[in-house]
Formats: structure tokens, sequence, C-alpha cells
């Protein structure tokens, strides 16, 4: 059976079906080949309960704080703020990318969105400013990955409802990794920039009034994020409801710059619905492949399978790790992350690991997958933000960034505590 | 191709609708939290959320295919001529249309049963299951309609060789341009 899923998935993949449709595909055959019941009856009752779900609600709302963020301009004025920070460092503005990539990554659920965000707003500031285009669109693509690390995050959303975990545990698990990332990734470009100042630019100094006068642009940001993660756990609001809380404040900053306008809100929403039914069909499938897996007994042929493999858990692990920076080469994140939840999150519970820091250590490896070619989406957002230049300039860019993650995925490994520390202290 | 675009006008027509749902279900969402505060509930938001992302997800489904949104991995599809393109592009909404069909059919018992009980839902506001159901269960027979609709006019232009209107009507976007 695990060979008839793994085989069957990479094979209708490769015909360029819909992940949504190819889950689907994958459900029906485990019916037919595996199950002494007729599963396919249940088809209806999953698509209403995957869909009927107050949870995932979140998701829409996420993306339109996201969308409504993006099109207001307050990303320009962020980058514009955190130039006066940062650019003192070895490798000046690269600073700036990533810092702004991760305060995008505070107030937006989706990695794509984040960089693509930034990549709009900075890319104008490498030409004029003569930065080594390699380094500087390496660090947005990378920086752009925090968005699924660093609450809230669409992908702990998914994760938590495919695999009954709480989402606001997880939403705790992720913030000290993704600061954790934040603070690697700028210790890593000034010390590339210092062996080599060819690759950063023009190291900057603002008067120290500048500095101060900027953090006005920053506080519309700080108090979103505050509200929303504030409000989760204050008990006041669910995590949907504090999207909605997010939604609304995005509307107030953006109403606050003077960036709404009827184009906006109808685009806004357009972009919503659109990106929403895109994940949800692939949600939907997800759970009804999930339902035929567990009924065919899956459970108990992974158990056999790994036993003939005689491997410790942590060798277990490892293979795992190493199935999911290849699968990252060649399939888009969210898909992957969505079609081995089924299949590799109980076996991970059974060795005895921890779902929450399971979640957080797959996180680390689909941001990989978005950054690692031949398919990247964020190396493709930033070259799409680029007006000239070829897209092994971002992929090179990207190498430094990649060695970092495998250093996270260790330091996970080796220290979970990363994660778990603050939803254990905080429980 | 005229049904493909005119599909397209309708369901953005579709989307927009959805979307001011959605709108509408986050502001009652807020109302509800700062009740709460003040002391008093609607209660059942939590409810009336799932169906309202039940309804909006079955209904979006349509307009995203014929915004070419649905996420396909195109390693090997990208790698041939135009031609074998659009064979890729068509077998696939076969299959898409097939299993959304199926779906749709298989989604009618439940709606059924709810009709024929009338069931309500367990909670508190009991609501009747038929209210809900029923406009879940019209979005995947919409989203099923215009699926066989979209390969029913990509398969015709395929025979009249307009490659590249099947292109626009059915392709993938180039993965990136998929977020734009």
């Amino acid at each position: 059976m695990i060979a008839y899923v793994a085989i069957g998935l990479l094979a209708l993949l490769s015909l360029s079906i819909p992940v949504g449709i190819v889950l689907f595909l994958l459900g029906f055959g485990i019916d037919w080949f595996f199950s002494s019941f007729p599963l396919i009856r249940g088809l209806g009752n999953m698509v209403w309960s995957a869909s009927n779900s107050a949870t995932l609600i979140a998701i829409p709302f996420f993306v339109l704080l996201g969308e409504i963020l993006v099109r207001s301009g307050v990303a320009a004025r962020t980058y514009a703020a955190l130039d006066r920070w940062v650019s003192w460092l070895p490798g000046g503005l690269v600073h700036a990318n990533v810092a702004t990539a991760t305060m995008f990554s505070a107030t937006s659920g989706s990695s794509v969105a984040t960089a693509a965000t930034v990549a709009t707003v900075a890319m104008p500031q490498a030409e004029k400013l003569g930065y080594d285009p390699k380094l500087f669109s390496g660090a947005i693509a990378a920086g752009g990955t925090l968005g699924i690390m660093i609450p809230p995050s669409i992908n702990l959303i998914v994760y938590g409802f495919l695999t009954q975990t709480s989402i606001p545990q997880l939403f705790l698990a992720g913030l000290i990794p993704g600061i954790g990332f934040a603070i690697a990734f700028i210790v890593a470009v000034a010390i590339i920039c210092t062996i080599r100042p060819s690759l950063g630019g023009e190291r900057r100094v603002f008067a120290f009034s500048e500095m101060m006068g900027a953090l006005t642009h920053l506080l519309p940001i700080i108090l979103l994020f505050t509200m929303i993660i504030g409000s989760i756990y204050n008990g006041w609001a669910t995590p949907t409801e504090a999207a909605a809380v997010g939604v609304a404040g995005a509307f107030l900053i953006a109403a606050f710059f003077g960036g709404v306008s009827l184009t906006m809100i109808t685009e806004s929403l357009y972009g919503t619905v659109k990106i929403t039914s895109m994940i949800m069909l692939v949600v939907i499938g997800a759970s009804f492949l999930n339902f035929t897996l567990a009924s065919a007994g899956l459970g108990q042929a992974l158990d056999g399978f790994l036993s003939s493999l005689g491997l410790s858990p942590m060798g277990t692990l490892f293979v795992i790790v190493l199935m999911y920076i290849v699968l990252g080469f060649f399939i888009e994140t969210l898909s992957l992350m969505v079609v081995t939840i089924p299949i590799i999150v109980p076996l991970v519970v059974d060795l005895g690991f921890d779902p929450i820091w399971f979640g957080i250590l797959m996180i680390v490896l689909i941001e990989m997958a978005l950054i690692t070619p031949p398919v990247g989406l964020n190396l493709y957002v930033v070259q799409g933000a680029r007006k000239d230049g070829t897209m092994t300039e971002v992929m090179l860019g990207s190498v430094p960034f990649v060695l970092v993650m495998l250093a996270m995925v260790a330091a996970l490994i080796a220290f979970p505590q990363i994660a778990l520390f603050l939803p254990q202290a905080l429980n | 191709m005229k049904l493909i675009s005119t599909l397209r006008t309708i369901n953005k027509g579709v989307a927009m609708l959805t979307g001011i749902m959605l709108l509408a279900c986050a502001a009652f969402v807020l109302l509800d939290i700062v009740f709460r505060q003040l002391g008093s509930s609607f209660g059942g938001t939590d409810e009336i959320s799932g169906y309202v992302m039940a309804i909006a997800t079955s209904w979006g489904m349509a307009y995203t295919m014929l915004e070419l949104g649905h996420v396909r991995i195109d390693l090997l599809r990208s790698r041939c001529a135009a031609k074998s393109r659009c064979l890729f592009d068509l077998f696939s909404m076969l299959v898409l249309s097939g299993t959304i069909v199926l779906i749709a059919l298989k989604c009618w018992p439940v709606l059924e049963r709810s009709i024929k009980h009338g069931s309500t839902a367990n909670t508190p506001l009991e609501t009747p299951l038929v209210l809900v159901q029923g406009p879940w269960f019209a979005g995947w027979v919409w989203f099923a309609v215009m699926a066989c609709l979209t390969t029913l006019a990509a398969l015709i232009m395929i025979l009249r060789g307009e490659l590249d209107d099947t292109e626009q009507a059915i392709g993938a976007f180039a993965e990136a341009d998929t977020l734009k």
C-alpha cells in the first residue's frame, strides 16, 4: 500500500493533474484496492465536514489581511523605516530585506505573499544603491519563507487541522525558531559581507533622530501583530477570531495611510477567494485521503514496513528529513505538506516524537523547499519582481540561507526545546 | 473563445459575492468578540463561520479553476511542445471534471438525508441543515457544471487547432504568475 501511494502520487502529479484532484484519485484507488468496505460512501460527508470548519475560516481571513497590507502601500514605508535601523551593519540594505520580511511574516500567514511584498519594494533600491543582485535577492527569497514560521501561519493552521494539534500551541512553538531564523540570517549576511564586502552595498548610518522618526512607520505592523497574537493568548479570541481582528486592523492601517479604495478592496477579495479555494481543494482532498488511508489500515502497513527496515527512531527521523529535502526540490510546498501529513505524522508520533515539535521541524523543511530549485516558489516570485538578470543568480544567493536552514534542522533535532519551550512554559 | 470568457465573467461575479460573504463573516466575528467583552454574545459564531467556510469553498472553486489557480506540478508539462502541453491540459481537465462530478453526486446523499429527516445541527442554534447544506451542495454542482463546460470548450478549441487559446483557457501559469 505504501508503494502504491508513493508511486501513484508521483505518477499522477507528474501528469500535471491538479494536486487536490490527485489526492482524491489516490483515495479512490485505496478504496478500490485495499478496503473491504466501500469508503466512497463517506465521500460526501468528508467533503462537508472538512470544509464546514470554523478553524479553517482563518485561512481566508489571513489571506485577506495580507492582500490588504500588500495593496495599501504599508510595505514600502516599513521597508524604508527598517533601512534606517539596520543599514549600518556589514551588508547594508540586505538586512532591511530580512527585517522587513520578518515583520511582514508576523502579520502574514503565507511565505509567498511575504516574499512578493518585500521583493516589490526592495528591488528598485538594489539597483539604485549598487548591490550585488545575488545575495540581495537570495535574502528576500529566504526572508520571505519566515511567513509560514512566525505566527500567524496558514501552513500551521492546516497542519493543526489535519493532525488535531492545538493551533495556538503551534503558533507559540514557531515563534522562537522564527526569530532565531531572522537573527541567523542577519548574522550570516553580516559574516559574508565582512569577508567579501563587494557582495553587500554601501553601509549607511542614519542620525538617531531619523531612526526614531522611522519608528512611527513600524508601529502599525507591530501593533497589528500584538493585536492578533495578544488576543489569542489573552483568551479573548480563538485563532480564527484573531484573524478577523487582523482583517479589521489591516483595514484601519490602510485607511490611516490613505490606501483604501474600491479597487483595492475588490482586488483583495478576488485574491482571497482564489487562494482560499486553491488551498481548500488540496485540504479537502487530503482529508479524504487521510480517511481512506486510516480506514484501510495504513498504520499497520507502515509499522510492518518500518520494523522490516530495523531503524532506530532517530534513524527513521533522519530518513524522513532526507525525504522532505529531496521531495522539496520538486513539489510545491503546501502540497508537499498536505500529501505527506496523513502518512508521516502518525508514524512520527508513534515513534515517540512530539507532534507540535514535528510540525515546526516540517515547517523548516518546507521553508527550505521554497528556496531550492527547480521548484521553489519564492525563487520565482523574487525573480518575477526583478527587471533583468537570471534565475540562477537568485538560486545562488539563496545558498547561504539554505545552509542556515539545515543548521536549524539539526538544532531542532538536537534541542527540541527550541520549539517546545514556549508552548510548555505558557501552558 | 466566447464561452470561456462568458464563464469567466459570471464566475468573477460569483467570486465577488463569495468574497463579500467572507468579509461579512469577519465583521460578524469581530462584533461577537466586542459583545463578549461587554458581557453578552450572539453565540454560535463558530458554527456560522463553519457554514460560511463550507459554502465559500464550494462556490469559489470554479472561479479558481477558470483563473487557472488550482496548483499543478508542471515539471514535465512545461518541457513539452505546445501541442503536447494542450494534451496534458485537456487530460487534466477531463480528470478534474470526472472527479468533481463524482464529488457533487456523492454530496447529494448528505443533503438528501438532511431533507428527509429535517435534520438540525446538534448545537444551541439548531440550524436546519438544509439551509446550509443546500447552498453548499449547489456550489459543488456549479463547479461540476463549470468544469464540464470548460472541458467541452477546450476540446472544441483543440479540435479547431486553436492551441494558444486552449492554453489561455485551461493551461497552467508558470508558478510565479499564479500568484499575481
